[in-house]
């Protein structure tokens, strides 16, 4: 434990991003469901444009840490700030007007089936439009420009108009990544975003996801399942185990000991 | 803004084609428009006085009278019995039924047929005797329990054999066909297992088939049972007995008092049931009932359903009430083999054929089109408010905690939208529970007689068994794509709009598809009071003794129900 822990306060001096303000910060934060201690006593600091992975087994947190990031789930103790906001002091308009900024990939993809690409997609940017102008997009699409583009960006411009639940798993990956694109926020936080799709179709979207990120500027929080992707795109690596963070460290100084024990079957 | 177009899309790749407005789809919306206008034609809404004024002091003192109900010994008495007789048909139908049901889902199955080929390892497919047996549950499914009802009174007269027979032989032909959609759709491999292993279809199926269809066979005849309460309300009026029966006559002898009794009685009792039947689905993880109709594959109840107490408490009590019913009701099955009863339908038999449809050729025709109106008219106005208030009578969207309200919302909030929850859904069981001729004949308190009556009738008591089945469908609905758009910071209506809407809509739209073919039959049901269309017709023949033209009247009922059935069906097919 206790170089585990002497790894940490050097990765915090070692990041190139320690000096701006941070995108997102978490102080003594710790999150319980009902008995179940999801968190417990996290500190963070995220640099704007600086790109994280989450590592860990299932149920360690990293879904948890993530919905708390962007305001969806609010912290049983501590402080989460995303873009210098503590969102628990936020009312429910000005968490919105966060909220915009943060865009979520999920595993699941959550676009709605029977909605055509075009509108999925769109839906990127419903934090900006008015009711009207969204209510009539769904009969005549608007803004199918910039829809375009992103669908462009993400390799599938020829599935504009299909529907949604007749593309497959990447594609739909895809369609969620140009929904992102859209809403165009300061952060992406994406929750295991490939662990629905087989090896190649995962492997692309990674690729994507790190090549938008890096090209915008933006900051990529992402948890991963397993670390490979992490070592090869991130700047730094989160091992998280049981609740609380294990190592902190930027991908050189991850040791294949430290991820041993971070995937180490509990000890009865 | 500007970082997004550091990549541009090249511009030599052309974008997709638009798809045209004017699709398959919007022609079918056209349509619609146009067949509601056609209807409000029919119904004479235009350049006519609708609302008639004098009539408002009149629903004043009925309204008024909701608040001093009759609460004497004696009235409460006679009420307490009227609900028992209406509870104890709805049973005693619901169980015979089910038995109906249950031989008829079995012979209407592929499976079953499958089955039976396997076993005498015959390769062809026999088709013959599956749409057989479908043909001959389709006729009484298409004939409304209260035309039942009144065929049974001249048969039988006013018995309770009569009321069960009415109710058991719709809803056995309803029931044989959703059985037979269950036994389709549940997982077969079982079943085959045994019958490789050399045992008989019948036993393959007992034991291999039948304990993983049974909880949403369960379910759908608790289902049953909230439908046959109302129909069993219904029938009273036709003077079977119970709470219908004594609704209608307390409202002719203006005694709203008592009626005001008697309603608060059928809205317990309809309460009690629906809660009961919603209780238990929820515990069999059966699928709900909107799902039933669509063609989405029956999900498997996630845990053992007969180690749950609520569903063994259920079981033992229903045949408790069961029994119970039998005793009070005393229908006396003996009835049907005696031999007046077999003169009687002799009789009727013989003075119903041929078919009279001279004498009102070009009445029975205009009647025929009043009745679609009149269906049409209901079904718009119980899908628009349906679709409305599920929303808000679902447990999962603006109820405190729920999809568009977080759990920490402001306490007004939090009251506010708790508050709605319970009024809308307090206001759909009232609009279900009242059958529709007593709205029919509240309404005409500040209506002038005509189509509009009837059909509005028809479609709050419709919008009421809509509103409650969908706000279910609400309950049962994928939250995540809606979470992921409220956690992108979309405000609450965008995402009605862009996730609640686009996902349930289809499935609203399918099942009041659905719902309109159950709808053609029950406008018989507020013809009884003379709202018009082909009811009223039936209903004046049948007092007038004269079963040729009843038998012609039918045989348009027939018609308008396989023309809407088919309808529906075309589209219900273009939406999947």
């Amino acid at each position: 434990m206790e170089d585990v822990q002497s790894l940490h306060g050097a990765s915090a001096d070692a990041t190139p991003f320690a000096d701006a303000p941070p995108v997102f910060e978490l102080i003594n934060v710790s999150h319980c469901f009902g008995d179940l201690i999801a968190l417990r006593n996290i500190n963070l600091r995220i640099g704007p444009g600086e790109r994280v992975a989450l590592v860990g087994p299932s149920g360690a947190g990293k879904s948890t840490l993530l919905n708390l990031l962007n305001g969806s789930l609010r912290p049983s103790a501590g402080v989460v700030r995303a873009l210098g906001f503590d969102l628990a002091q936020l009312s429910p308009r000005a968490l919105r007007q966060v909220q915009r900024q943060i865009g979520v990939v999920y595993q699941q993809f959550h676009l709605v089936d029977n909605l055509r690409v075009i509108h999925n997609v769109n839906a990127g940017a419903l934090g900006r439009w008015s009711f009207l102008k969204a209510a009539w997009s769904l009969i005549w699409p608007q803004e199918v420009e910039r829809a375009a583009q992103a669908l462009a960006q993400v390799g599938i411009l020829e599935k504009l108009y299909a529907r949604t639940d007749q593309l497959s798993g990447g594609q739909q990956q895809r369609v969620a990544l140009a929904r992102v694109l859209v809403q165009d926020p300061v952060a992406i936080l994406a929750d295991e975003p490939i662990s629905n799709l087989d090896p190649e179709r995962g492997r692309e979207i990674m690729d994507l996801l790190f090549r938008l990120s890096e090209k915008m500027r933006k900051t990529l929080v992402v948890s991963l399942h397993t670390i490979e992707y992490a070592y090869t795109h991130c700047h730094r690596i989160i091992g998280l185990r049981e609740g609380g963070v294990l190592f902190d460290a930027p991908p050189a100084e991850v040791t294949p000991d430290m991820v041993r024990t971070l995937y180490r079957i509990a000890k009865e | 803004m500007a970082q997004v177009s550091e990549i541009r899309r090249p511009n030599s790749t052309a974008l997709p084609a638009r798809p045209a407005l004017l699709n398959g789809r919007s022609l079918w919306l056209l349509l619609l428009l146009l067949a509601i206008a056609w209807s409000l034609g029919q119904a004479s809404v235009f350049g006519r006085e609708i609302v008639n004024p004098g009539g408002w002091p009149l629903l004043l003192r009925f309204l008024h009278s909701s608040v001093r109900p009759d609460l004497s010994q004696e009235f409460l008495m006679l009420t307490f019995n009227a609900a028992l007789i209406t509870l104890g048909y709805a049973v005693c139908g619901v169980a015979l039924s089910t038995l109906l049901g249950l031989l008829g889902g079995v012979l209407m199955s592929e499976v079953w047929w499958k089955a039976l080929r396997t076993s005498r390892r015959e390769k062809e497919d026999h088709h013959a005797p599956w749409l057989m047996a479908r043909s001959v549950f389709a006729i009484p499914r298409a004939i409304h329990e209260v035309i039942w009802g009144l065929f049974f009174v001249n048969i039988l007269g006013l018995t309770p054999l009569t009321a069960i027979l009415a109710i058991a032989i719709p809803f056995g032909a309803i029931t044989a066909k959703v059985f037979s959609e269950i036994l389709d759709e549940t997982p077969r491999r079982p079943m085959e297992a045994l019958l490789h292993g050399g045992a008989s279809p019948a036993k393959a199926m007992l034991y291999g088939l039948f304990p993983l269809a049974f909880p949403n066979v369960l379910s759908y005849t608790f289902y049953r049972l909230e439908c046959s309460i109302r129909s069993s309300t219904i029938l009273g009026l036709i003077g079977a007995g119970g709470l219908g029966y004594e609704l209608l006559l307390s409202l002719q002898s203006l005694r709203y008092e008592q009626m005001w009794t008697l309603l608060y009685a059928l809205f317990a009792l309809n309460g009690a049931t629906d809660y009961w039947s919603g209780l238990l689905r929820r515990r069999l993880g059966a699928v709900g009932r909107i799902e039933l109709h669509m063609t989405h594959v029956a999900r498997q109840p996630q845990h053992a359903p007969r180690q749950d107490i609520v569903v063994r408490a259920s079981l033992t009590a229903a045949i408790a009430l069961l029994v119970f019913s039998l005793w009070y009701v005393r229908p006396n099955p003996g009835q049907l083999l005696a031999p007046h009863t077999i003169e009687r339908l002799v009789v009727v038999a013989g003075n119903s054929f041929p078919p009279d449809f001279m004498e009102q050729g070009s009445v029975l025709l205009r009647l025929s089109l009043q009745t679609l109106a009149m269906s049409i008219l209901a079904m718009t106005f119980a899908g628009v408010t349906g679709v409305v208030l599920s929303f808000l009578a679902a447990r999962n969207f603006l109820a405190p905690g729920g999809i568009l309200l977080p759990a920490d919302a402001l306490w007004g909030w939090r009251l506010f939208s708790g508050g709605m929850l319970l009024l809308t859904r307090a206001m759909l069981l009232i609009a279900r529970s009242i059958p529709p001729p007593i709205w029919a004949l509240v309404l005409l308190f500040v209506l002038f007689p005509g189509l509009l009556p009837g059909a509005l009738a028809l479609g709050v008591y419709t919008m009421g068994i809509l509103g409650r089945l969908m706000a279910e469908a609400v309950e049962n609905l994928d939250e995540r794509p809606l979470r992921a758009l409220k956690a992108q910071g979309a405000p609450g209506p965008h995402v009605f709009l862009y996730a609640a809407l686009p996902s349930t809509l289809p499935d609203y739209v399918a099942y009041i598809l659905y719902r309109w073919e159950v709808t053609i039959r029950e406008t018989v049901v507020v013809g009884l009071v003379g709202a018009g269309g082909l009811g009223r017709l039936l209903t004046e023949q049948l007092s007038n003794f004269d079963y040729r033209g009843v038998t012609a009247t039918l045989i348009c009922y027939l018609a308008l129900t396989i023309l809407v059935d088919l309808l529906s069906a075309t589209v219900r097919r273009l939406l999947r």
